[in-house]
């Protein structure tokens, strides 16, 4: 595989961890416009950790989460009360309030004869965790892959769980769970700590790809894609987020001939895609079919024998 | 002390340019309960398209000005269309991300139709300054206070006075019961969309006009200033709007003066921020309904 093939492979998977943040929000009937702020959070907690105090890069990808999680519970603590419209723009101000004050921040330590740290409007640089180990593309990539199949086995653990059904319950009518007794302030609480860490994972991830993280990239924009990515892919299931992704990322940047037009094909597209498909490509029904076609393949299969 | 009152002064004037795109939120959101996102791109559209007419064709300002307006409305339409229209109507969710790629794709119809950076807008107004005492006033921006208030004074007419206000209300109430009452839905609806998109483009009209120039930057922004304004005085209350957008401004040119030119966005966020969590309603807006209350109702 050539630099740029593995450049765009790693850039699907480390979205589709924001996709997948998005995404685990709006199965508990939450629309947020502002998971890249966990995302730069991440990006910039994990950065910090390794590239100024030298710790080992599990331990800013835990940081990273850790910050990003606890924020999210923090300020779903504050504003997840409020429900629909009100919470989208809350969380929308307060993702640009983290891009505004990152944009302002500047903490740096010296390292090695270098100041090393976030650096207000011109980023932050030098995470070179990747050069200084001497890790290639390619494995970098395989990291990504790996923290993306555990998160996806999570998503699909808690899918089966009680947890999950609590979730899906939340989005459907939120009213008649908490009549069946469900503290669902909690549970959603719980659901933004989640949305939040898995929005670091891919936050920290990005920042030792690229070796450098500027505010100006976690601005709304991420997070709408974000939340169209699961839109498009379906609602039904965590696969759903990744091939919206897989579509935006993936297939335009294949298709050259429509470049300079991307947004004008990839809009109408989805508009029309969104008529036919109101929940996605994989929506609940659709997943709930081949869930069935599959099992029922299974059985026949095992008669068979 | 003379600071303060001409920063006072000065948001104020910025408030009213927010004022005006907070009114055509506000109606999109009161009436239909739905988030349109493309609001801000259809006005950017159309005044691309009056740009385009003026870089192009040295034209009179009226023929901009009119193009600008029937742009903005035809783009509304089709937005009204594609996202609203045709979208299921338990589906709001996929209204709202559907009119985000619709925001996307306009704005790239808009710089194809005009590639550079900035271009210069035509002014309608008689620019000028004049000073009451230590204080600097803009002719423009006076006009445009103005026209926000005319403007509420005009929509609340129109809301309150009207069969079509009354067919617009019942729908907002509920537009199934307003169905089998005999309301033509759909048209009321398109009817609504293309009023809000005029709203917008005299809005975004009147803001280019003072500003005399244009960047891709403005559906974003549009987009955003009104957003903050609507929530900040209340959402689906007109003279919300209006407030909502003067305190706005007010505290951007507060900010701006005593932080810093980098604390101006922030801490409009920060006082969005704290009003959505200490008092969601705004300044103006209805109490949000109780858990308690919900279930009332529904039973």
């Amino acid at each position: 595989m050539d630099g740029y093939v593995i450049t765009v492979l790693s850039n699907i998977g480390m979205i589709s961890f924001i996709a997948l943040s998005a995404y685990l929000l709006l199965v508990t009937g939450e629309i947020s416009f502002g998971q890249q702020a966990y995302f730069g959070l991440g990006a910039y907690a994990a950065g910090a950790a390794t590239a100024m105090f030298g710790l080992p890069i599990w331990a800013g990808i835990l940081i990273g989460v850790g910050a990003a999680a606890l924020v999210a519970m923090v300020v779903g603590a504050l504003t997840l009360r409020l429900g629909g419209l009100y919470f989208s723009i809350s969380t929308l101000a307060f993702a640009e309030m983290v891009r505004l004050i990152l944009l302002t921040a500047e903490v740096q330590v010296e390292v090695d004869g270098e100041m090393v740290g976030p650096d207000g409007a011109n980023g932050f640089h030098d995470i070179r965790w990747m050069f200084e180990r001497d890790i290639s593309l390619a494995e970098f990539m395989l990291i990504i892959y790996c923290l993306l199949a555990l998160v996806l086995i999570v998503l699909a653990l808690v899918e089966r769980s009680r947890l999950g059904s609590v979730f899906r319950m939340l989005g459907s009518d939120d009213l008649l769970a908490e009549m069946q007794g469900i503290n669902t302030v909690r549970y959603r609480i719980l659901a933004a700590g989640m949305a939040g860490g898995i929005a670091g994972i891919g936050g920290s991830l990005y920042a030792h790809f690229t070796t450098y993280v500027e505010p100006q990239f976690f601005n709304v924009m991420l997070g709408v894609h974000a939340l169209a990515y699961g839109l498009i892919g379906g609602l039904g299931t965590a696969f759903g987020p990744l091939i919206g992704v897989a579509i935006d990322i993936g297939f335009l940047e294949a298709v050259r001939f429509i470049q300079g037009y991307r947004m004008i094909v990839f809009g109408g597209l989805v508009a029309v895609l969104l008529i036919f498909m109101p929940r996605g490509i994989l929506d609940e029904d659709r997943v709930h079919r081949l869930k069935g076609w599959f099992s029922r393949r299974r059985h026949a299969g095992t008669r068979g024998n | 002390m003379i600071d303060f009152v001409q920063n006072t002064v000065d948001g104020i004037m910025f408030g009213s340019s927010y004022a005006l795109l907070a009114i055509g939120f506000t109606i999109v959101f009161g009436v239909m309960r739905r988030l349109n996102l493309a609001f801000g791109a259809t006005i950017m559209l159309g005044a691309y398209a009056g740009t385009w007419l003026h870089v192009h064709y040295q034209v009179n300002v009226l023929v901009i000005a009119l193009t600008t307006l029937a742009c903005t409305v035809l783009a509304g339409i089709y937005v009204e269309r594609l996202c609203f229209r045709a979208v299921r109507r338990d589906a709001a969710l996929a209204s709202m991300v559907s009119s985000f790629v619709i925001w996307m794709q306009l704005e790239e119809v808009a710089v194809h139709l005009l590639p550079e950076r900035t271009y210069p807008f035509p002014s309608l107004f008689v620019a000028g300054s004049f000073e009451i005492g230590p204080f600097l006033f803009r002719a423009e921006q006076i006009t445009m206070l103005l026209l926000a208030v005319v403007m509420v004074g005009a929509l609340h007419l129109l809301l309150h006075r009207t069969r079509y206000g009354l067919a617009l209300r019942a729908m907002s109430e509920n537009p199934q019961a307003a169905g089998y009452m005999g309301i033509h839905t759909e048209w009321v609806m398109l009817c609504a969309f293309a009023l809000v998109s005029l709203v917008g483009g005299v809005a975004g009209y009147a803001i280019l006009a003072t500003d005399e120039q244009i960047t891709p930057y403005f559906g974003l922004w549009a987009t955003f200033k009104g957003l903050i304004a609507m929530m900040l005085g209340g959402m689906g209350s007109l003279p919300g709007a209006i407030v909502g957008g003067l305190v706005l401004g007010m505290v951007e040119a507060h900010s701006q003066w005593y932080l810093g030119n980098e604390y101006k966005d922030l801490s409009a966020y920060v006082l969005l921020f704290a009003m959505l969590v200490l008092r969601p309603g705004g300044f103006m807006g209805q109490r949000i309904l109780s858990r308690e209350e919900l279930a009332f109702r529904r039973v």
